[in-house]
């Protein structure tokens, strides 16, 4: 066998899909062969949701409402941010362990294959337990779907994916510069923990801030379009803020920033981690 | 006093790396500060919609320290142990510490107790310090204070017992997210650190207010901003009474199942 | 120049780092310092590898060697220099270099921790687009070299160092890269598996025809593998030649050995040029008994020590 002149090989959409399915069955197989801390976690991440719930109980058993914003619109827009939440909990989970990977030195073996660093990566884990944070959102967003007499249309149907799905590109951006910054820093793991608190924020409204942080959490940290922004878009259908139609502009734009990131830390990093 | 020696040692170690996180140290207290923004506007619209100020014997000004505080004490009281020990049972480590002549239980206090010392001076303190300024001096100083740090040390003995409970379960499940999130969740909502203990619905609180938990977070908080309960002499001594028995009954429980959780790992041999 | 593989050309690598005081005040001085100093890992080392080859590429600890095979990957972008491997600039195009390179690393596994093996290469076969009869025979090959039964269906996770060794390095050979970067392969391993894998790395190398860089602080490693030789020691290039041309430059040592008479054996290094062996002989008859002498050749090992201790002796 002669070795023949090394070509590019096109790696297109498909290259990259058909891969990222085969690495991901083999990840869930042997996850599920490790079934205690499967079903511990499963567990885990219900009692979690089951106390976000509790909390929004009680602070509703104590204030009827916020900002105008009552129990079901707040309900709605729990659910909704769950769901969003979602994609960012299952697939992009190994960004937990970038910092120790880059610490040890082990991220070096990453970069050795024809294949793009960052999805190499985070192609490597995939987080069942999401799915129950998945679960719960759903069940609450349609429960408070129809009790706040949304219609149920092609239309309104069609925004509520494409704007979950946008939505969820923010979580994405902010937790892939949270974990990029381990590049640069040692304590990263802090602004990871950080960055996780603020998604319990991204349940409220942001109309509660004032100017300069609604700008903050618009722009900078933008928990207030994991859900806010595109909710409005079902809670007051009448009068839909700009913002909200570009979200999926924004969301792209973000996600892109944050990839281009974390790919500069891979390039700047010295790899002397051994 | 050659342990005396020993744990000072580690303290000082502790401190030197917590040290070198000079950036970690900033973005936790700049966490801290964003944090304390929402909280700020998400209570004042809340409390703007309500149109009582006062709700359940807490005005706004009283929620937004608590909640405030309490991030700022779990800052200080986290320790990343139970991920520590399970990496250093998953690598072996843990061998090497068990064979060292210092308690390992003891080790593992006093090594964590350096970052506990910068963190409380560079993240807790300034925090305090923007609360205080932002409400105006709302928080009493005075002898509450001096209160507040003992009542402070026994809630960090009593989170450090609670995780060294917790951290063997990790070991027999072979599980360590699951359990921690549990861990988690529970002492965050039941200590009252998500949301104050006064909101919860009497008979839920009467029940809680008979864990452990309450003394991790509400108990310091309640010394350290005089509110009910506290403001008598009576009341502080038995609150500070309830903390130190569940620090002795938490720290014996503890040992307890630390040595037996010590036989399982020997006898696997890590 | 068609049959070069690896062309390196001053190439210098610096890192920055920072200077740490000592004790506690020295901490919280380095909270604010910016103190930093430049280590050059690197410097100034130029050499070309031909289609082929394998190369030793050896130095004490901390040498650069780590350091100059992540520029030659395209991990790190040197600091200064050029290099090419297969007519690229490895940090520049890393996906199409990476697409016709193996790289091994002895303690760190490349592999999926807990699929088997025969998945690891499937994925792999899938990555690097190796079309499926290519894919077939090197694995008939590979079947040919070494004993796969035994790990082909094992998770990684539950092998020994020496099945995972060997593993990384089928995996690493897999798509029939024209170059693979070894990095002490053999460490850690007994005898046993050291041979084995020494014969596989030969036997792929007479077939496939693919450049090897090794580098170890194995001698039996470079005996049984290596033509050529290349050292480093802190960051310069010491040595380039073939290892024969080495026993020449050596070739008037000895090593010369005495058994006394309680039973021990004495040792001692003899240049022939300089001393003569009777010589020493007579001098330790004068206070020990010989009851036996060997005259060896002196061991590689020893000959790349004296390199080391020479290159210091110019400083």
């Amino acid at each position: 066998m002669e070795q023949t002149k090394t070509l590019k090989k096109k790696r297109g959409l498909l290259f990259y899909i058909s891969i990222y399915r085969k690495i991901l069955i083999q990840d869930l197989k042997s996850k599920m062969s490790y079934r205690a801390d499967f079903i511990i976690s499963n567990f885990g991440m219900i009692i979690s949701n089951m106390s976000g719930f509790v909390t929004f109980m009680i602070l509703f058993h104590n204030f009827p409402s916020i900002n105008g914003w009552n129990y079901y619109h707040m309900l709605f827009l729990y659910g909704f941010s769950l769901i969003a939440l979602t994609p960012v909990q299952c697939f992009f989970d190994n960004n937990w362990n970038l910092r120790f990977m880059v610490r040890s030195g082990d991220f070096i073996r990453y970069c050795f294959r024809p294949i793009n660093v960052f999805f190499y990566f985070i192609s490597e884990v995939f987080d069942v337990k999401g799915l129950g944070q998945f679960a719960f959102g759903l069940g609450t967003f349609i429960y408070a779907w129809c009790h706040l007499g949304i219609p149920v249309t092609i239309v309104t149907v069609s925004q509520a994916v494409i704007f979950l799905l946008t939505a969820s590109l923010f979580m994405i951006a902010i937790m892939n510069a949270a974990a990029a910054t381990c590049f640069w820093i040692i304590n990263s793991g802090y602004v990871m923990v950080i960055m996780n608190r603020f998604r319990d924020f991204a349940k409220y409204p942001a109309s509660i801030y004032n100017k300069v942080f609604k700008f903050i959490f618009s722009f900078i940290i933008p928990i207030a379009f994991v859900a806010y922004y595109p909710s409005l878009v079902f809670i007051t259908p009448d009068n839909v803020p700009l913002l909200t139609w570009l979200s999926p502009l924004i969301g792209a734009f973000f996600f892109y920033l944050s990839y281009k990131f974390w790919m500069l830390g891979v390039r700047r990093y010295d790899f002397t981690g051994s | 006093m050659n342990s005396i020696k020993r744990l000072t040692a580690l303290t000082r170690a502790g401190v030197m790396e917590s040290l070198q996180f000079r950036l970690g140290t900033v973005v936790t207290l700049f966490g801290n500060l964003i944090y304390l923004a929402l909280v700020y506007f998400l209570w004042k619209a809340i409390y703007d919609s309500c149109g009582s100020s006062v709700v359940n014997g807490m005005t706004f000004y009283d929620t937004m320290i608590y909640l405030i505080l309490a991030t700022a004490i779990f800052n200080f009281l986290e320790m990343f142990i139970i991920w520590d020990m399970s990496r250093s049972i998953q690598s072996g480590e843990i061998i090497l510490h068990l064979l060292k002549p210092m308690k390992y239980r003891l080790y593992t206090f006093w090594s964590y107790s350096g970052t506990h010392l910068i963190s409380f001076f560079l993240t807790f303190l300034p925090t305090f310090i923007v609360v205080m300024i932002i409400t105006k001096g709302a928080i009493p100083l005075g002898w509450n204070f001096l209160f507040f740090v003992i009542s402070l040390t026994m809630a960090l003995i009593i989170n450090f017992n609670i995780d060294m409970l917790v951290a063997p379960i990790c070991l027999y499940t072979e599980s360590t997210w699951g359990i921690n999130m549990v861990k988690e969740t529970i002492v965050l909502l039941l200590s009252g650190a998500t949301i104050p203990l006064a909101f919860f619905p009497d008979s839920i609180r009467r029940v809680v207010e008979y864990m452990p938990f309450r003394a991790v977070y509400d108990m310091p908080l309640t010394i350290l901003l005089n509110k009910d309960g506290a403001n008598t002499m009576n009341g502080l001594l038995s609150m500070l009474g309830t903390q130190l028995i569940w620090c002795i009954v938490l720290t014996i429980a503890g040992n307890l199942f630390w040595n037996h959780a010590v036989k399982r790992i020997t006898v696997n041999g890590g | 120049m068609a049959n070069e593989v690896v062309v390196m050309k001053n190439v210098s690598k610096e890192f920055k780092v920072l200077n740490r005081h000592e004790g506690l005040k020295g901490s919280f001085q380095d909270l604010f310092s910016r103190d930093y100093k430049i280590v050059k890992a690197v410097n100034d080392v130029s050499l070309t590898v031909e289609k082929g080859e394998i190369i030793g590429y050896l130095g004490p600890n901390g040498a650069g060697k780590s350091t100059t095979i992540k520029m030659m990957t395209g991990v790190l972008e040197p600091s200064s220099g050029e290099i090419e491997v297969n007519g690229m600039v490895p940090y520049k195009d890393r996906t199409r270099n990476s697409e016709n390179m193996g790289v091994v690393f002895g303690q760190r596994s490349q592999l999926w921790w807990n699929l088997p093996l025969i998945e690891s290469f499937k994925l792999l076969r899938d990555i690097y687009m190796v079309p499926e009869k290519d894919y077939k025979d090197m694995l008939e090959l590979y079947k040919s070299l070494v004993d796969i039964e035994p790990i082909i269906h094992k998770p990684v996770r539950q092998m020994s160092l020496g099945q995972r060794t060997l593993s990384d390095i089928l995996a690493a050979f897999l798509h029939n890269p024209g170059i693979v970067f070894l990095d002490e392969p053999t460490i850690g391993l007994d005898v046993s598996m050291k041979a084995k894998i020494r014969e596989l790395i030969k036997g792929l190398n007479e077939v496939k025809k693919t450049t090897v860089i090794l580098t170890t602080h194995d001698m039996g490693d470079v005996d049984a593998l290596c033509k050529r030789i290349i050292i480093i020691d802190e960051g310069k290039k010491i040595y380039d030649n073939d290892i024969d041309h080495l026993k020449n430059y050596f070739g008037s040592y000895r090593t010369l050995r005495m058994r006394l008479e309680d039973g021990t054996w004495e040792e001692q290094v003899i240049d022939e040029k300089k001393t003569d062996v009777m010589h020493v002989i007579q001098e330790t008859q004068k206070s020990h008994k010989i009851k036996d002498i060997q005259l060896e050749e002196i061991s590689t090992e020893e000959v790349i020590r004296k390199i080391y201790e020479g290159s210091k002796a110019y400083e």
